[in-house]
C-alpha cells in the first residue's frame, strides 16, 4: 500500500524533514503518527500525498511509485486516496453537502451513486442533519467531520488525515478517531497524524509511528490490522 | 464526456458563483465589453452597407469607345464581338445615336429643350463597355489597341476614387475587428485571472483531491463565454435599434442610398457578432486560464 525507502527529505531553506526514513504501510493499516511540531508528520503525509519530492529514496503509494508518475498518474493517483487536511480546505459559501460532493464530482460515480455517497458520509459522520447549513456556520468540531465526509465520500483505497483532532474537545476528538479507525474494517488504510497522544495510548490493532527529528520509530499493536 | 455532461449545471452554477463573487468588476466588464463590441457591430453594419454600394457602383462601372466614322455596320458589329471577348469585360452593347440622344433628354430633364437648338443629333453613336473596376487600365488600353476605335472615354477618375474608398473601407474595417478582438480577449483573460486568484484556494484542493484542469478550469471558461455572448446579444440588439431608425431616417431624406434589405442586415450583423463573441470569449478564457499553473 505504502512503502519508503531510505527517504529523506530537505526543504529549500535547508531544514532536514525526512532522515533516511524506511516505513511500509500495508492494506487495511491504522496507522497514527505522532510526534512534537516540527517533527516531520505533515511532510511524511505531503511526500505520500506527491506534494513534494524526496530529496532521495522512494516512495511507493498504492503500489505505484511517485518520482515514475506523470501528473496525469498522480492526479488518478489522488483520487484513490481520501485525504483530511489540516486546515480542512472546505470552501466558504456552500453547504456541507455541496463541499463532500465537490471532492467527487470529477471521480467515475454516476450522478445517483456521488448523491448517495455524499449523504451517506455526512450520516457516517454524525451530520445529516446539517448537510445544507453554509460550513463558514458549523463549529470547528463539525467543519472538520465535513472534512472527512469528503474523504470517505471518495470511498478511497487510503485515507490520509493530518491533524484531523487538532482544536477539538477530547469527546469531539475521540469521536473523530473513532469514525476514522472504523474504515480499518473496512480494508481501507487509515494514516493519521496526531498530537494528542493519550487519546491513542487505548487503541488496539493499530501501528504508531512516533517522530522525531525527521527519524522514526515503528510500534505494532495487535497485528496492526 | 458523459463526465462532462453530468457535470454541466455544476460549472454553471460555478460561473455564476466566479460572477458573483467579483460582482462590481465583472459589471464594468460586460459593460466594456457590450461597448468594445457595439463598435465591432457598427463596423460590421458600415461595412455591410458600403459592400453593396461597392457591389451596385461596381455594375455600373463602364467606359464608352467611340469608333471612327468610316467604320462600317459589320465592322462595329466585329468591333463590339471582339471587345466582347476582352478579360474583364461584363456585356459590351452599341449604343446609336438616337439612344445617345435620348439618354442626353433624360439627363437633362427640364432643360433637354435646349437639345432642340440641333438642327440634327449631335450625338455619335458607341460602344458601352461594362467592366470590372479593378481591370480598368488593362481593358482601356486593349480597346484603344482596335484600330477601329478613335478613342476611349472612362470615368477612371471616379472609378479609382471608389477602389480606394473601398481599400479605405476595408484597412479602417480590418483594423477595428483586430482592435475589438485584442482588446476583448485582454478584458476577458484579465477578469478570468482575477477570477482565478480570488478562487485559488478551491482550485489548489481540487487539484490536490485529483481533479482535472479541465474540471478546474470550464467554469472560469463559462464565465468568459457568458460576458461575451451576453454583451454580444445586448451590442446586437443596441445595433438593430440603431439600425431601424437609421433606415428610417435614411429612408426619408437622402432614398437613393442604395441600402440593404433592414432584416438580413440584422441577420448579418447579429451571425456576425455571437460568432466573434464565442470565440473572442473561448479564446480570452483560455489565454487566462493559461495562468491556472501559476496558481
Amino acid at each position: 500500500m505504502i512503502e519508503l525507502k531510505e527517504v529523506s527529505l530537505r526543504y529549500g531553506d535547508g531544514t532536514l524533514a525526512l532522515n533516511n526514513i524506511d516505513l511500509t504501510i500495508g492494506s487495511g493499516e491504522l496507522v497514527y503518527i505522532t510526534g512534537p511540531s516540527g517533527s516531520g508528520k505533515t511532510s511524511l503525509l505531503k511526500l505520500i500525498m506527491g506534494m513534494e519530492n524526496p530529496t532521495s529514496g522512494t516512495v511507493k503509494v498504492l503500489d505505484k511509485t511517485l518520482s515514475e508518475l506523470k501528473s496525469k498518474d498522480i492526479r488518478c493517483l489522488r483520487q484513490r486516496v481520501g485525504p483530511v487536511f489540516q486546515e480542512l480546505k472546505l470552501v466558504p459559501g456552500r453547504s456541507a453537502l455541496e463541499n463532500v460532493l465537490m471532492g467527487i464530482r470529477f471521480l467515475e460515480f454516476s450522478r445517483k451513486e456521488m448523491r448517495e455517497y455524499a449523504i451517506d458520509a455526512l450520516k457516517k459522520v454524525g451530520l445529516s442533519h446539517k448537510s445544507h447549513s453554509m460550513v463558514e456556520n458549523l463549529s470547528w468540531g463539525e467543519a472538520q467531520r465535513v472534512a472527512i465526509a469528503r474523504a470517505i465520500a471518495r470511498k478511497p483505497g487510503l485515507i490520509l488525515a493530518d491533524e484531523p483532532t487538532g482544536n477539538l474537545d477530547q469527546d469531539n476528538a475521540v469521536n473523530i478517531l473513532n469514525i476514522l479507525s472504523s474504515f480499518q474494517q473496512q480494508n481501507t488504510s487509515v494514516v493519521v497524524t496526531t498530537h494528542a497522544t493519550h487519546l491513542i495510548e487505548s487503541q488496539k490493532n493499530t501501528t504508531i509511528i512516533r517522530m522525531s527529528q525527521g527519524t522514526i520509530s515503528v510500534e505494532k499493536r495487535g497485528d496492526g490490522i | 464526456m458523459k463526465k462532462f455532461m453530468m457535470n454541466l449545471d455544476y460549472f454553471f452554477k460555478e460561473a455564476g458563483r466566479i460572477i458573483r463573487l467579483n460582482s462590481l468588476s465583472n459589471i464594468f466588464t460586460f459593460l466594456g465589453t457590450v461597448l468594445v463590441l457595439f463598435l465591432l457591430a457598427s463596423v460590421v453594419t458600415g461595412w455591410s452597407i458600403a459592400s453593396r454600394l461597392v457591389t451596385m457602383l461596381e455594375e455600373e462601372a463602364e467606359i464608352s469607345a467611340f469608333y471612327h466614322e468610316d467604320v462600317n455596320e459589320n465592322g462595329v458589329l466585329g468591333l463590339v464581338d471582339s471587345i466582347d471577348k476582352l478579360d474583364g469585360v461584363i456585356s459590351v452593347r452599341l449604343v446609336n445615336e438616337a439612344e445617345a440622344y435620348n439618354r442626353m433628354e433624360q439627363i437633362l430633364a427640364n432643360d433637354a429643350g435646349v437639345l432642340e437648338l440641333f438642327e440634327e443629333n449631335p450625338f455619335k453613336a458607341y460602344i458601352e463597355i461594362r467592366i470590372n473596376p479593378g481591370m480598368i487600365d488593362s481593358i482601356v488600353e486593349k480597346v484603344e489597341g482596335f484600330k477601329e476605335i478613335e478613342f476611349v472615354r472612362d470615368n477612371r477618375g471616379v472609378l479609382e476614387s471608389i477602389n480606394s474608398i473601398i481599400n479605405g473601407i476595408h484597412v479602417v474595417g480590418y483594423l477595428v475587428i483586430v482592435a475589438v478582438g485584442i482588446t476583448t480577449v485582454i478584458i476577458i483573460s484579465h477578469m478570468i485571472r482575477q477570477g482565478i486568484y480570488n478562487n485559488r484556494d478551491q482550485i489548489k484542493t481540487l487539484h490536490l483531491l485529483g481533479a482535472s484542469r479541465m474540471f478546474i478550469g470550464f467554469p472560469f471558461v463559462c464565465v468568459g463565454l457568458l460576458i461575451t455572448v451576453g454583451a454580444g446579444l445586448i451590442a446586437t440588439f443596441i445595433m438593430s435599434l440603431v439600425i431601424h431608425q437609421g433606415y428610417i431616417a435614411i429612408g426619408g431624406t437622402i432614398p437613393f442610398i442604395p441600402l440593404p434589405p433592414e432584416g438580413s442586415l440584422v441577420l448579418g450583423v447579429t451571425t456576425v457578432l455571437i460568432s466573434v463573441s464565442l470565440i473572442l470569449g473561448m479564446v480570452g478564457s483560455l489565454f487566462g486560464l493559461s495562468s491556472v499553473r501559476q496558481v
